[in-house]
């Protein structure tokens, strides 16, 4: 016979109004198995709590019933009263009768009888309830960071800084991201490179992290404090260790003439090529799909000149696996694709803006490079097409930003910022010339953001219409802006020499396959998905993966490095422990009398559910069965829905409980 | 429940932990009254929620049960609730076929801050229950009128070649030792033949009926060895089923399929794979497929009204004394341990009583939901002559035209349950 204790709360006047705690306390004392039960004015004070301790201990209680308010208020609380009693505190249930009981009804009868009723239920369910513990899993402290930009080398620099080991992905050949590129940086107009290059210095020598360049994630496996990754290290034909980075190799490849990646092509690199001076690993790579070598066996002179011997062309993909208990995701972000091929039907592209067909059209990251001190022009400001200074530059915001009908329907929060640096950029570099900006709001939210902009245009003298651009054309070499100022209610036509058109933030490429291997979620426009957007900002719903960055949604780099910082806080709490402890109400499988359909492994919307094999020790088959891996399992019961024989179930909501509760309101 | 001011309704929820248990606990800090007749089960998610468990709840008197959980793409576990909603879709087609009263099942999404949601979909579901009256599904009159049965096409076959082809077939197998064992049909049921010599004992006729694939589960036959199975079309896609479900690997068995012109089934009348697909070898020519409505055994049920079906349902179930043949009979049934076999807790009671009787019919047809592939052997092995294809039917029905999804029929489609589209009907959830 089980000997349960029922303990109804009061709660001073909030249940005792409406609910007649003397009769529930009477008729739990009828319950089959119930022991002893008493009411008190708050059971959740320190007299409360010893009350329930003190029964625990006198009575011999092998399971307890707090009926009071909701679980997900006081649960904790109770379950710790009762393990300090010696109850093992998943031997304790909570009976919800406040938030949703005498909060709800006025009729006292009524309520104290579904007050009993709810009393009852628990009764039936802490019954069947069994003891158990938390599961420890051991920890590989050691963080992966996909993603080498300045979140990714902010985490990774953090995590190391916190005594972790690191593993650093980046798929270009060097990290760096879209901020190395940038030119200067909005509110203070101090140079990005400047600022960046120390910290890709750090992260490249710093001891506790290993960078893998020109690498992808292949695959991942395992779980929190446990997963295995499959890095694929993409061929570069240059054997890094061999390498001096002195770029010899670059002066005599003949192909000089491909459009450069790093300068969004406005400039030309080599087929052999480090992407940029400051780049890091500042170790050439060869383009496979221009080098006459590699193509068709000719040329060779890079491997000629080499003297350390470092070329290599025979150099294949090599995977690579690593382990790591944290990983974090930061892959930033790229620019809408504005007139050229759209990622998916429901994006349109702006064709009428002549992005693709005027060649002093241009997105704001191909400005970026324009005016960059290290850019192909090496700051000076000249037009792609003639290499003439404009004396006229149309800024278009919003392109793809905010427009349901042909792009997005989201902000992408920093062109109004980068928008406005733009034109004190182009300002600094060319005096007499004259900025225009068409935009649709200045959505300038930021310290000294707001300041920044009424700068550009009070002190640059930039002029801001607030109207959308209906068509850019070509006359007379001069580009034609035909757009509206809908604030003075004119039509506007302006003659520029080149457009710059601030194209919406969109995931990196790649994002959502690289989601689906993590199994984490991703929004319509592929954004990755928080775990909670207030209270878990960095952490995903699959226990161990944390984003950061532009791949989360659009944001600026002083964001972007705060979210990192969080990000690898987290993985730094993580690995703060000897062994993770996670809640037991989780998936098993009665592996006896399961038939192997898996339905359940091709339902767990965690893939913690594995087919597993059951072998004789001569290693002959004897049958199969799913298993649920521990670690990966969140405990949502959905395997349980799925198996027909009911050889899953999950702890803590174990069929023999539900029906139990079911069959106590019979 | 208090009686004092005539019926009052018993209603019992199963919510969510995450979203509408704390909808729930909202309406209750912001003092929302509803009638106090609901009883509120904490599970974590909807996606634990099976058939089973509304059906205990209507075994267990409830007037009305309510399933909620949170919106698309809240799910606190990602996906249980997209889950949830592709079975209740099979659900709820199977309680309209059986004619259980959908007014008093409902499904709705209440988010943790939709505590006025909450008082509302309560409020309402009580006021309902209370004017429709007391339920009990369980006491209805049993009707002895049946559906009348289809006319079939009788089978026009030339039976003699085809056997004595399927004979040497056998004899030919056995000796090459390619196989153990060939299973076929035999003049009084299905035999197992070991020796070429007794390849004579397979016969090939319009008794042929039975769905051999359901052997090749069984351990006294594995243990004969690699087996031969003789299909029709039909049987065939149990073949591909079990192959998708791992309990079969297709090269380990030699498929012999038979061209078939209809057998006289009822399913016969709409066969679009009247030759096997992907036998090892087949024996007998082209057959036309016939276009009939797969579905048509329904349209009498569905004609009925919905107490009619019940009525019609309770003197069918009436009749089951739980022989479990049809599970024995059906090639997808297949657990090591029924659920109707275990105690721990009673699912489905055991004795032959009529609330043990729905719930295993039920359960069973939501164990086939995706998975039936149409053989009709449960109806035929029934010795109560219960007519358990057209509920294979009404779930079967969804999975094609909800999903375009027929089982057995293609090897690399998808299952539709077990797993979900963002885009899924939710017309029914409030």
């Amino acid at each position: 016979m089980a000997r349960i204790g029922v303990f109804i709360c009061w709660c001073g006047e909030n249940i005792a109004r409406t609910v007649d705690v003397a009769r529930v306390t009477a008729a739990c004392r009828e319950m089959a198995g119930v022991r002893c039960a008493e009411h008190y004015k708050y059971m959740c004070s320190d007299p409360g709590q010893s009350l329930v301790r003190e029964k625990i201990a006198s009575e011999k209680l092998d399971g307890v019933v707090v009926a009071s308010c909701s679980p997900h208020m006081h649960l904790k609380t109770f379950r710790r009263a009762a393990a300090g009693a010696g109850l093992n505190p998943y031997l304790l249930e909570m009976a919800n009768i406040r938030e949703q009981c005498s909060w709800v009804h006025q009729d006292r009868d009524r309520a104290t009888e579904k007050a009993t009723d709810i009393v009852r239920i628990s009764v039936a369910k802490v019954k069947r309830d069994r003891a158990l513990t938390p599961i420890r899993v051991p920890v590989t402290r050691r963080a992966l960071v996909i993603g080498g930009g300045v979140a990714g080398i902010q985490a990774s620099l953090d995590v190391a800084d916190a005594g972790y080991d690191v593993v650093l992905v980046e798929r270009e050949p060097s990290i760096g991201g879209k901020m190395a590129g940038l030119s200067e940086t909005f509110p203070t107009l101090d140079c990005s490179q400047c600022i960046l290059t120390p910290r890709m210095v750090e992260a490249g020598q710093h001891p506790r992290i290993k960078l893998y360049s020109y690498s992808e994630v292949e695959a991942v496996e395992g779980f929190i404090g446990n997963f295995t990754v499959t890095i694929r290290r993409k061929a570069r034909y240059v054997d890094m260790d061999k390498c001096t980075g002195c770029g010899e190799c670059q002066k005599v490849c003949p192909l000089k003439r491909n459009l450069s990646e790093f300068d969004f092509g406005m400039g030309m690199r080599p087929a052999i090529y480090i992407p940029f001076a400051q780049a890091v690993p500042a170790k050439p790579v060869i383009d496979k799909a221009v080098c006459a070598k590699i193509i068709r066996n000719g040329c060779g002179l890079c491997e000629k000149k080499c003297a350390p011997g470092a070329i290599n062309f025979q150099d294949e993909d090599r995977l690579v696996e690593e382990k790591v208990g944290a990983v974090v995701v930061a892959t930033g972000y790229q620019l809408y694709s504005i007139g050229r091929e759209q990622a998916s039907a429901r994006l349109h592209g702006y064709g009428e803006y002549g992005y693709g067909k005027y060649k002093d059209v241009i997105d704001s990251l191909q400005f970026e490079r324009l005016v960059s001190a290290s850019g192909p022009t090496n700051g000076e400001l000249k037009r792609p097409s003639d290499g003439k200074t404009p004396q006229s530059v149309v800024f278009i915001s919003c392109v793809g930003s905010r427009d349901n009908a042909k792009g997005l329907a989201y902000c992408s929060k920093i062109c109004c910022m980068y928008t406005a640096k733009h034109t004190m950029l182009y300002k600094h570099k060319v005096h007499g010339g004259q900025a225009h900006v068409f935009y649709m709001d200045i959505r300038a939210g930021g310290k000294n953001y707001e300041e920044f902009v009424r700068r550009a245009i009070e002190q640059d003298g930039a002029m801001y219409y607030r109207g959308r651009v209906s068509k850019v054309t070509e006359e007379n070499g001069k580009l034609l802006v035909r757009g509206a100022d809908t604030l003075a209610g004119v039509p506007v036509t302006i003659e520029a020499d080149m457009v710059v058109l601030a194209a919406a933030m969109r995931p990196a490429d790649g994002v959502e396959a690289l989601a689906q291997k993590l199994n984490i979620g991703y929004d319509e426009n592929g954004f990755l998905l928080e775990s909670h957007p207030k209270l878990r900002p960095v952490e995903t719903n699959t226990a161990g993966v944390l984003v950061c960055g532009a791949c989360q949604a659009p944001k600026d780099i002083p964001e972007s490095v705060a979210q990192a910082s969080a990000a690898a806080s987290k993985v730094a709490i993580t690995f703060a422990a000897d062994e993770l402890t996670r809640e037991p109400e989780i998936a098993h499988i009665n592996e006896q009398t399961c038939a192997a359909c898996f339905a359940c492994v091709r339902t767990c919307p965690y893939h913690a559910v594995e087919k597993a094999e059951i072998r004789a020790r001569s290693g002959a088959l004897i049958k199969r069965t799913a298993r649920v891996n521990q670690g990966l399992c969140m405990g949502c019961g959905t395997c349980v829905a799925v198996c027909p024989s009911k050889s899953a179930d999950i702890e803590g909501f174990t069929e023999q409980e539900i029906y139990a509760m079911v069959e106590a309101l019979a | 429940m208090s009686r004092a001011n005539g019926f009052e309704p018993k209603i019992l929820a199963y919510v969510c932990n995450w979203c509408t248990y704390l909808g729930a606990d909202l309406a209750g800090t912001a003092r929302l009254e509803y009638p106090p007749n609901v009883r509120i089960l904490r599970l974590p998610c909807t996606g634990r929620i099976d058939a089973n468990l509304v059906v205990k709840a209507f075994e267990m008197g409830a007037d009305a049960v309510l399933v909620s959980g949170c919106h698309p793409g809240d799910c606190h576990y990602t996906a249980g609730n997209y889950h949830a909603r592709r079975r209740w879709m099979f659900f709820r087609a199977l309680l309209e076929t059986i004619g259980f009263d959908p007014r008093r099942l409902h499904f709705t999404w209440i988010s943790a801050a939709e505590g006025k949601k909450f008082q509302q979909v309560i409020t309402e579901i009580t006021e309902q229950a209370r004017a429709l009256g007391p339920y009990r599904p369980y006491e209805a009159k049993p009707c002895v009128e049946r559906p009348r049965p289809l006319a079939t096409p009788p089978p026009a076959e030339d039976f003699a070649a085809a056997g004595q082809e399927l004979r040497q077939t056998a004899a030919r197998l056995l000796n090459e030792g390619t196989v153990k064992v060939v299973i076929g049909h035999g003049e009084r049921g299905p035999v197992f033949v070991t020796r070429a010599e007794d390849a004579g004992n397979l016969v090939w006729n319009a008794n042929c009926l039975s769905n051999l694939a359901v052997y090749l589960k069984r351990k006294e036959v594995r243990e004969l060895g690699t087996p031969a199975v003789v299909v029709k079309g039909c049987d065939e896609r149990a073949l591909l089923m079990l192959e998708k479900e791992s309990q079969l690997e297709r090269e380990g068995v030699h498929v012999i399929g038979m061209a078939c012109g209809g057998m006289g089934r009822a399913k016969c009348a709409a066969c679009d794979t009247p030759r096997p697909r992907f036998a090892d070898e087949t024996i007998g020519g082209e057959r036309a497929p016939r276009d009939g409505d797969r579905y048509a055994a329904l349209e009498p049920i569905l004609a009925m009204s919905a107490e009619e079906r019940l009525s019609y349902w309770t003197a069918q179930f009436d009749r089951c004394v739980k022989c479990y043949a049809c599970r024995q009979a059906c090639p997808m049934c297949y657990c090591e341990r029924c659920l109707a076999d275990k105690n721990r807790p009673q699912a489905i009671a055991t004795s032959a009583h009529r609330m043990g009787n729905f719930a295993w019919h039920i359960s069973r047809a939501m164990h086939l939901a995706g998975r039936c592939v149409g053989c009709d052997e449960c109806a035929r092995a029934c010795p109560a002559g219960i007519d358990l294809r057209l509920l294979n039917l009404a779930v079967a029905r969804v999975a094609e035209r909800e999903f375009g999804y027929r089982a057995g029929m293609d090897r690399d489609a998808e299952p539709p349950v077990g797993a979900f589209a963002a885009a899924d009907k939710e017309d029914f959830i409030g």
